[in-house]
């Protein structure tokens, strides 16, 4: 039973996969293809912890099964694909070439499916392979001069990370002796491991300046694309730290103070970024940077105070479980706001999400943060005091990114009816707030709801709102950042480098 | 005669005969010409089942000749033969089958099957060398043999890569004979064994030793294109897509590679060769081939030539892995030697159907052709992906090997070197695969010679081999630590090479 759960979980979207392409089946496999993310769901749903799938000859010798990271990540996963499946049956039921887009979502959330079930390297790497480059055909599935240039950037600088994380898990691998995850944590790899492994994963999870690909692919992908690359593919690296980092074995004060520094610096960064922004897609793609600066803050402290990672562990699965149902929504919502217009049940709806993602209290992001604090407690004093102090300007920074969404929102003029993209949409807001407090990891949110932990949370949240109020009473006009921000120089110094070498070619 | 002394004339002689045969044919029996050839490679292939069979019992094959007092003909048909016997011989037949294809209604066809026939002869007949002298008899045979497949097609440039060609490995051949007649001088015939045997002429020889070491490596890697040795083959792509196939995969460049392994492995034997210090340098001459072929890949327009400078840089990670010390390098070197060989017929099989079916010779030729031809251009996609080395192809696999066997090794700066190869493979596959998927067509191909009808995209004789080629890759990706892998193959090699 377990081999045809785990089968079926990676099977049954390649299936549907293969066929789209004969013109008899094509049809068919285009209407089921929402529902390609069913096995798994039933996967993480059922599976016993104990299961686990032992095929020594396939790749390097290949484990499949479910830990509790793992299940966490494939249930929020699942559950996040099948949203955006169905979202997508409605929102490209006009395109004529959606057998293109649907043949790489399906090979991309095979992919995004299958590295949550790999516990070994080898496997894992495979999947994460299929889905970053599977995800190329969905940055660039709108064929405009913008997704060419999103997809370019994003695959050099995918396949710059995937290099690295390959090098990285190499060393790591030879310091472990052996490619399965459970060997691979218990190793003392060098701190360059480390460090590669960190940073090749780290442009996948969008660390800034490895995230210059980020605000360019997520926002010019089709929406339904757009909700699973910043929902849940996002987490693929994060899951990968989690995987391959030796987290809570031996200390890493360099790696760990990197990644400390840049998920503090994340946090900020893709907030003031964010802001000067003007397409709600890009702003979201920015708050995604923002957004994943708390888990990279999370994984850096437990390589800074391993001591600590059984409180973080669960801390950044709660976070990661947040914020892909949280973004996700986000981004669906979007898309029915560029579609309907600024009215109010959309801005109503989009304000949900928007709420859990700045720490309101009772939401998914007020658990998952307050979780994250407790977890911060242990850290050397002078990183303590920098957290303590630098979260609650964060939560306010989010909260003035939201506000600022919102009233970009309220502006859209609309092209018509949203038609079934709000039904999918609404339940899935729905389902985002009520999921996180039933799928709860045991530990996570020990103290429970209390009085002084909500006023905690309301501050920042008054000081961001605060801030906006002012802004828009002032008619603050804010500079505007071309989306993917450093990426403009970048992208000038290479093409006068090309220049110099073959004056008469620029770039093709 | 014993069976065990049979078996590897066998092999030689089934692709001779027919070879011979094809020569004494008239143009116009293309029914029994192409019945020889198919029926050499079938049976060949029949004959290397059973010594796999046997080697993997441990049974010995084998045979020697007298030709003059003091030097032999030797065969042996040992593991690390079969490797390279086998890869030649299921290579060769789907070459067969795809030359027949290509060529249907050229000219001089008889001429081609026969050289074509000869040049595999050479190679098992090299791949099963059992000494120095003998080795250098098919090497030169098989300099012989191509060389007229090199200018099959008579025009002047093809008659100006033929001459490059022999030019480089004529001059190959001269180092090699110096190497080995000085050896020779210095302690009479030189076996293959296990361990080596060099070692036994004692520290006074040592000087000597490391001037033939230089000779033997550069006679041999002429073949194996390493720089600056490699000029020849850029220059013979010029040559129709099947004898491409031979020079890349089957044959010539794995003949110098091969080479490398069996002297450095079983003239010198490892140990010794890392005590002379001669194993660093093979590795830094490696790496400089593996970033330059690559570098040079980036800029070649002309697909055939931009899969040749990866050839260049992929035939050096074998030597990479054999100067590698320790068991691991050793498996990714020899696994590659298959993987390499997998991967690149399939990339040339199918640039011959862009060039055959289509007409498209150019990588800014080939927009959209993966729309006009889905099979071939899925077949070069997987193969790109396992030049880069992107799980599950075999790619993958010789990468991780190379990269273990380097730590293992100390030689952490190997990995920086694989690192910048594969995102070098990437920056000259992913912008094809970008045209062939990404890029609308054209109105109309270069010169259209083959229509498609429904999903036959070309001549069946030439789709079908680059489709089990490139399902190859990903099998032996895919499966690779299953008991009858090439990586298996290699690890059993590598255990008999170091458990001495």
């Amino acid at each position: 039973m377990i081999l045809a759960s785990l089968i079926a979980s990676l099977g049954w979207p390649l299936a549907l996969l293969l066929a789209l392409w004969p013109a008899r089946t094509r049809r068919l496999a285009q209407a089921l293809a929402p529902l390609a993310p069913l096995p798994a769901l039933w996967a993480a749903a059922v599976l016993p912890e104990a299961a686990v799938l032992e095929l020594p000859s396939v790749l390097l010798g290949t484990r499949l099964g479910l830990d509790a990271t793992g299940r966490l990540f494939l249930l929020f996963t699942a559950l996040t694909w099948l949203a955006a499946g169905l979202y997508a049956r409605a929102y490209l039921a006009h395109d004529a070439r959606r057998t293109a887009f649907w043949a790489f979502f399906l090979a991309t959330q095979a992919g995004n499916l299958g590295l949550c079930l790999a516990l070994d390297l080898a496997s894992f790497y495979t999947a994460y392979a299929l889905m970053t480059f599977a995800a190329y055909g969905l940055v660039v599935h709108t064929s405009t001069a913008e997704a060419w240039r999103a997809g370019r950037i994003y695959l050099v600088m995918a396949v710059l990370g995937e290099l690295t994380l390959i090098a990285g898990l190499m060393m790591t691998a030879h310091a472990a002796g052996s490619p399965l995850v459970a060997d691979l944590r218990a190793a003392s790899p060098s701190p360059l491991a480390v460090g590669l492994v960190t940073a090749g994963l780290g442009v996948k999870v969008g660390l800034p300046l490895l995230h210059l690909w980020l605000p360019l692919a997520h926002p010019v992908a089709p929406v339904p694309a757009s909700a699973v690359l910043s929902g849940v593919m996002l987490k693929a690296g994060l899951l990968g730290w989690l995987r391959f980092l030796p987290l809570g074995q031996a200390a890493y004060p360099e790696a760990g103070a990197a990644l400390l520094t840049l998920g503090l610096l994340a946090m900020f960064y893709g907030v003031a970024l964010g802001l000067t922004q003007r397409d709600l897609k890009v702003v979201l793609a920015y708050s995604s940077v923002s957004q994943m600066g708390f888990m990279s803050l999370g994984v850096g402290a437990g390589l800074v105070a391993p001591q600590s990672w059984p409180l973080l562990l669960p801390a950044v699965g709660l976070y990661a479980l947040h914020h892909a149902l949280a973004k996700s929504a986000l981004f669906l919502g979007a898309g029915v706001a560029l579609q309907a217009g600024g009215r109010l049940w959309v801005l109503a709806g989009l304000a949900l999400p928007a709420l859990a993602l700045a720490g309101a209290p009772l939401t998914s992001g007020w658990l998952a943060k307050t979780t994250l604090k407790a977890g911060l407690t242990d850290l050397p004093p002078l990183w303590a005091a920098a957290a303590a102090a630098l979260l609650p300007l964060a939560a306010a920074g989010t909260t003035l990114l939201m506000a600022r969404l919102l009233w970009l929102a309220a502006r859209l003029q609309g092209k018509g009816a949203a038609g079934g993209l709000a039904p999918v949409w609404l339940a899935w807001t729905l389902a985002g707030i009520v999921l996180p407090w039933a799928l709860l990891p045991a530990g996570a949110a020990a103290g429970g709801p209390s009085p002084p932990l909500m006023a905690t949370a309301l501050w920042p949240m008054a000081l961001g709102l605060a801030l906006a109020g002012l802004a828009a009473f002032l008619r603050l006009r804010l500079p505007v950042v071309p989306p993917g921000d450093l990426v403009v120089p970048v992208e000038r110094v290479i093409r006068a480098l090309a220049r110099l070498r073959d004056p008469h070619q620029a770039m093709g | 005669m014993t069976p065990n002394e049979a078996l590897p004339l066998a092999v030689i002689v089934s692709s001779l005969l027919p070879g011979l045969i094809i020569f004494a044919l008239p143009e116009r029996r293309v029914g029994l010409r192409s019945a020889l050839n198919l029926l050499g490679a079938v049976a060949k292939l029949a004959f290397v089942i059973m010594l796999l069979v046997g080697v993997d019992a441990g049974e010995e094959y084998g045979f020697r000749h007298t030709v003059l007092p003091g030097v032999e003909l030797v065969f042996k048909a040992d593991a690390l033969a079969l490797l390279f016997v086998t890869l030649s011989t299921v290579l060769w037949l789907f070459t067969t089958v795809y030359a027949i294809g290509y060529l249907e209604d050229s000219p001089h066809r008889s001429r081609f099957f026969g050289f074509f026939s000869l040049c595999v002869t050479a190679t098992v007949g090299l791949a099963m060398a059992g000494n120095l002298f003998t080795f250098f008899v098919f090497y030169e045979l098989l300099t012989l043999s191509t060389f007229p497949l090199v200018v099959h097609r008579g025009t002047p440039q093809a008659m100006r890569g033929g001459t490059v060609y022999l030019a480089y490995t004529l001059a190959g051949g001269a180092l090699l004979l110096t190497g080995i007649v000085w050896l020779h001088g210095l302690m009479g015939q030189v076996d293959f064994v296990h361990g080596g045997s060099v070692a036994a002429l004692g520290p006074q020889a040592e000087a000597q030793l490391k001037v033939v070491f230089l000779l033997l490596i550069a006679g041999v890697g002429v073949k194996a294109a390493i720089v600056p040795l490699h000029g020849w083959l850029p220059q013979a792509m010029v040559a129709p897509a099947p004898v491409s196939a031979l020079l890349h995969a089957v044959a010539v460049v794995k003949a110098g590679a091969f080479g490398i392994v069996r002297i450095v492995y079983e003239v010198y034997g490892v140990e010794y060769a890392q005590s002379l210090g001669l194993l660093e340098p093979l590795a830094i001459a490696a790496a400089i081939t593996i970033v330059w072929g690559s570098l040079r890949a980036l800029t070649q327009d002309d697909l055939k030539k931009r899969l040749a400078y990866s050839t260049v840089s992929q035939v050096s990670y074998i030597a990479l892995g054999v100067a590698l010390f320790g068991p691991v390098g050793t498996i990714g070197g020899l696994v590659h030697l298959v993987h390499q060989g997998i991967m690149k017929i399939t990339l040339f099989f199918a640039a011959g159907n862009y060039a055959e079916t289509l007409g498209v010779h150019k990588v800014s030729e080939l927009d959209g052709a993966g729309r006009r031809m889905p099979l071939t251009s899925a077949a070069f996609s997987i193969a790109a992906f396992g030049m880069i080395g992107v799980a599950p192809t075999a790619g993958y696999v010789s990468k991780w090997y190379l990269g273990e066997g380097a730590l293992a090794a100390g030689m952490d700066w190997v990995v920086a070197v694989l690192w910048t190869s594969s995102l070098l493979n990437a920056a000259y596959f992913l912008p094809i695969l970008y045209r062939l998927w990404f890029r609308p067509r054209p109105a109309a191909w270069p010169a259209e010679h083959i229509p498609a009808h429904g999903w036959r995209e070309t001549g069946w004789l030439l789709l079908a081999p680059p489709l089990v080629t490139a399902a190859a890759v990903l099998v032996t990706g895919v499966f690779a630590e299953a008991v009858w892998s090439p990586l298996a193959w290699a690890k059993l090699i590598a255990a008999r090479e170091y458990l001495q």
